[in-house]
């Protein structure tokens, strides 16, 4: 593929317009514009934008971009934080959000046909009167798409107990780099041969563009208790989520955040959470009445022996989609703090919260960086949010800067890059931290086997130099291919 | 490049934005055509794209911003407080400054000149009401045929309420200044009459100043700042001195709120206080100023007016007024009904889209009739369900139900 291709490309435009007509093509400066960018900090450099309907229209569009040299990236709401959506090298973005049908739910099997641009809310709402939802619930699930989710196996507070999306993902449609349409998995749990599936989700558009999912759906639970514990400390909160595993309970959700992040999401919701407290957490059980009773008083025990500040149990549905309207805000609250802010998704082991925590807070002092955190505790998930201003000159270098330290803090703590967020372009040059050369490769491999002409998402995910053979260049010495 | 005028969306206003998307989903425009130039947060970056030089104020832009049905539906959920109304209206103003062009400086001076004027005012409700006693309905064009079907029966003439005052039977609890507004006075003569009955009732000395006008927030929508600013000057001026300022249009009092982007500072007095009247009156019933009547009158069909909802936040208003009337309130899904002042008339096919969207959740409410708190909606509405259920305001609906406990009292 040509290296960048930045500016309009009128003939790649105009085979697009024969194809779909003026009205789904964009390539105006300002159309460019807007969609060289998604949720996160990073801006790419759109050549042209192309609003597709069906797979047969996502299938001609992938031919027409390769014929004329062009790579194609998906995009679903552009909710995504690392840039997986943004079209680095230029190339045509594709928008899946007309894609956005629920062709047909199978109440009885649990399961969906959905078009990737549905979005996450809409389709457990449309699931709803058959007593089902879609259990992958991010922050962001009000926005995104399930497209989105699949590429980027997202996961939220609910995932704790449920699993990320891949778990909740039977079967996809897929455009493939020759243009053609493919159909991995089946409605089967366990399909026989390479689980293809499973490669596809989370491979951020890297490998063909989704085109339909065929969703697993979840049975709502038939009680549910949501409790608000307030802590005088990060640590007493994080020493009752290690209770709270210890005694071997697994909620449906465990989520903390700390003292500047609920007074930037109180002033905004007025949802009445105890800003004076220095932590609190969110702790959700599911179940039979009776169990989710137990599990609810044995939760308040663990916190009260930790010293928490109050148990306040959610006393009506409305009050409970309270809670998780704060949970999920967190992040747009912060803006209150200053203008830009720097999402960070990074996991290290339970066991190893509190000391991760504090030197979170010491970078942030270091760097001085106003540092706001909410995370899923549950599987020690963090995500530090930092706010700072970005017109300030060479401020967005300290940020990255601070986040890099951020993300090595937590790798060597034994955690991993990314929680749920993707690598994106974001991550991509701390693979190596996470990953051997060994590792690169094979994953480089994989791509190759699926688009070796780098037609989807070039540039996302794997660092450049991953391949052995990368651009040329000879094996390293003692690498095994 | 960048922008000219004085209402211009600030850098600040702007970077308060942190392209979250959690917006989107709620924008109509987004939900019509999944484009990111439709939606909340794309129009704030165009906006930020102009004012860096990124683009001028081009077709595009232009286009991007009059889709906008100014419904403001991505503010309440936007967790960072972006005020979006307000850049929108600056947006507005700049296109109008940089396009200028006969039609818009046309209907500039339409909103300000005539809107603003009882006389004018007064020979188009006479000139509306010939046309509604007669078949000259039938040969108007379609959009003129559409707004006219969602008309009350307009009186010939409308005594003028400006420079009475209403006197409650106690002891003052405020004094509060109506705005009659442009078109209200002669086109919604029964809403006024109801709102005034309703607060003397609750206690309130009402006045109606006479050097009022229209309160500007058609003509500030639509770009025409410089006319809407002259029209919020004379407001402030004519309602000095009272408690409130209450208005029985969402969009006027939504606009009148905002006065304080409009009137330079000293122009407006420092505890310039603006009331829904919807606020008012549900105060007044949770009081125990005004009675809470039997129940048994049936289910009405609650439409949310954007200005109301999204602009003021008023949610539950409506419905403990409509309570107290003795109703029952069936929600309906709060998305713009497209009427967006003079959005149906500028864009008749989106306008006619999400009217017809609203006409038919109504009818699957099973309600018997429709309370709406602002006359655009109320028009819209009444013109899309084509005479099939009365629309009124809760104010009204209150109103009717405490003369009929009276009756049957006496
Ligand atoms: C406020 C906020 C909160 C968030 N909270 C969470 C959270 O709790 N958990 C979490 O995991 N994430 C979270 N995110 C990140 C983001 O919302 C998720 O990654 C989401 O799944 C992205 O969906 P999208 O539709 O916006 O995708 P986009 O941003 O449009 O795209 C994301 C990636 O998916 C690819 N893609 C999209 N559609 C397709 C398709 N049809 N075929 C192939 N590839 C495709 C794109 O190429 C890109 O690489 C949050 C984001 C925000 C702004
Ligand atoms: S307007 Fe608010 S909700 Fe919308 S993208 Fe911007 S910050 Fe997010
Ligand atoms: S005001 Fe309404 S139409 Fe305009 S961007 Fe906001 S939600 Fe969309």
């Amino acid at each position: 593929m040509a290296a960048t291709l930045t500016g309009r490309n009128t003939k790649l435009r105009d085979d697009l317009i024969r194809l779909l007509g003026a009205e789904r093509v964009m390539d105006s400066a300002l159309e460019r514009h807007l969609y060289a960018k998604d949720a996160g900090v990073y801006r790419g450099n759109p050549t042209v934008v192309v609003m597709i309907e069906t797979t047969e229209e996502a299938a001609q569009v992938v031919r027409t971009a390769r014929r004329h040299g062009v790579p194609v990236v998906a995009r679903g709401a552009g909710t995504g934080l690392s840039a997986g959506a943004v079209p680095e090298v230029g190339g045509v973005v594709l928008v899946t959000t007309r894609m956005n049908r629920i062709e047909e739910i199978d109440a009885e099997n649990h399961t969906a046909w959905v078009g990737p641009g549905v979005i996450n809310l809409d389709l457990s709402r449309a699931t709803t009167p058959f007593g089902m939802h879609f259990a992958p619930d991010p922050s962001s699930q009000s926005a995104c798409t399930v497209g989105g989710n699949i590429a980027c196996n997202s996961g939220g507070p609910h995932c704790l107990s449920e699993g990320s999306t891949v778990n909740h993902i039977l079967a996809l449609e897929v455009v493939t780099d020759t243009g053609d349409v493919m159909i991995v998995g089946s409605g089967a749990p366990d399909p026989v041969g390479l689980d293809l599936r499973g490669i596809i989700v989370g491979s951020e558009g890297t490998l063909g563009i989704v085109t339909r999912a065929l969703v697993k759906l979840t049975p709502n639970p038939p009680d549910v208790r949501t409790m608000a514990v307030a802590f005088a400390t990060i640590e007493d909160a994080a020493a009752t989520v290690s209770g709270i595993i210890a005694a071997g309970l697994i909620p449906a959700a465990l989520e903390m955040m700390d003292q500047l992040m609920m007074q930037a999401i109180e002033n905004w919701l007025h949802a009445g959470l105890p800003v004076e407290a220095g932590a609190l957490l969110l702790a959700e059980v599911t179940g039979v009445t009776e169990a989710v009773e137990a599990e609810a008083e044995m939760i308040a025990g663990i916190a009260q022996s930790n010293k928490a500040l109050s148990v306040q149990v959610a006393a009506s549905p409305a009050e409970r989609e309270l809670l998780w309207k704060s949970r999920k805000s967190a992040f747009g609250a912060v803006a209150q703090a200053a203008p830009d802010y720097y999402l960070h998704d990074t996991v290290v082991p339970r066991t190893r919260l509190v000391e991760a925590m504090r030197q979170v807070y010491e970078i942030g002092q270091r760097y001085q960086i106003t540092m706001m955190n909410v995370f899923h505790a549950g599987d020690g998930n963090l995500h530090p949010l930092m706010a700072f201003d970005a017109s300030e000159p060479g401020r967005l270098d300290e940020v990255k800067a601070a986040a890099d330290e951020l993300v090595e803090l937590c790798v060597e703590k034994g955690g991993v890059l990314s929680g749920e967020h993707g690598i994106g372009m974001e991550k991509r040059h701390l693979m190596p931290l996470l990953f051997t050369e060994m590792d690169l490769d094979a994953q480089a491999r994989v791509k190759d086997a699926f688009d070796a002409e780098g037609v989807f998402n070039p540039g996302k995910v794997l660092p450049e130099g991953s391949r052995c053979f990368d651009f040329g260049r000879p094996v390293p010495e003692g690498a095994w291919v | 490049m960048g922008y000219q005028t004085p209402y211009a969306p600030t850098r600040s206003e702007l970077s308060s934005c942190i392209q979250c998307g959690l917006c989107l989903p709620h924008c109509p425009t987004f939900r019509l055509t999944g484009k990111e130039t439709d939606s909340p947060r794309g129009r704030l970056t165009a906006m930020t794209a102009v004012l860096d030089g990124v683009t001028g104020i081009d077709e595009v832009f232009t286009e991007t911003i009059s889709f906008c049905l100014g419904c403001r539906a991505c503010e309440p959920v936007c967790p960072s407080m972006v005020p979006y109304g307000r850049t929108l209206e600056g947006a507005r103003a700049e296109i109008s400054a940089h396009k200028g062009g006969v039609l818009r400086r046309l209907r500039g001076w339409i909103m300000e000149s005539w809107l603003g004027s009882p006389g004018i005012m007064r020979a188009v409700t006479w000139a509306t009401a010939l046309v509604q006693r007669t078949g000259l309905a039938r040969i108007a064009p379609r959009r003129v045929r559409s707004g006219l079907r969602g008309l009350r029966r307009i009186g010939w003439r409308t005594p003028s309420l400006r420079g009475r005052t209403f006197e409650p039977d106690r002891a003052p609890v405020a004094t509060v200044g109506l705005l009659t507004g442009c078109i209200m006075g002669p086109w919604f003569a029964e809403v006024h009459q109801a709102s005034i009955a309703v607060l003397v009732r609750a206690g309130y000395r009402v006045v109606v100043p006479s050097g009022q006008t229209c309160c500007g927030a058609l003509a500030a929508h639509d770009g025409a700042a410089d006319g809407a600013g002259r029209l919020a000057v004379r407001n402030a001026a004519a309602f000095r001195g009272v408690d409130y300022v209450v208005a029985n249009a969402a969009g006027c009092s939504a606009h009148l709120k905002d006065y304080r982007h409009w009137v330079p500072g000293d122009a407006l007095s420092d505890d310039w206080r603006v009331r829904d009247i919807t606020e008012l009156v549900a105060d007044a019933v949770e009081d125990g100023r005004l009675p809470r009547l039997e129940g048994g009158r049936g289910t009405v069909a609650l439409q949310h007016p954007c200005h109301l909802r999204n602009a003021q936040r008023i949610i539950n208003q409506p419905r403990v007024i409509l309570e107290a009337a003795g109703y029952q309130p069936a929600d309906i899904d709060p998305v713009c009904c497209g009427a967006a002042g003079f959005y149906s008339i500028l864009r008749p096919d989106t306008s006619s889209r999400l009217g017809r969207d609203k006409a038919d959740e109504i009818r699957r409410s099973g309600a018997a009739l429709v309370a709406s708190a602002n006359p655009g909606c109320e028009m819209q509405l009444r013109s899309h369900l084509v005479g099939e259920y009365p629309v009124l305001h809760p104010v009204e609906l209150y109103m009717q139900a405490l003369s009929d406990a009276t009756e049957s009292r006496a």
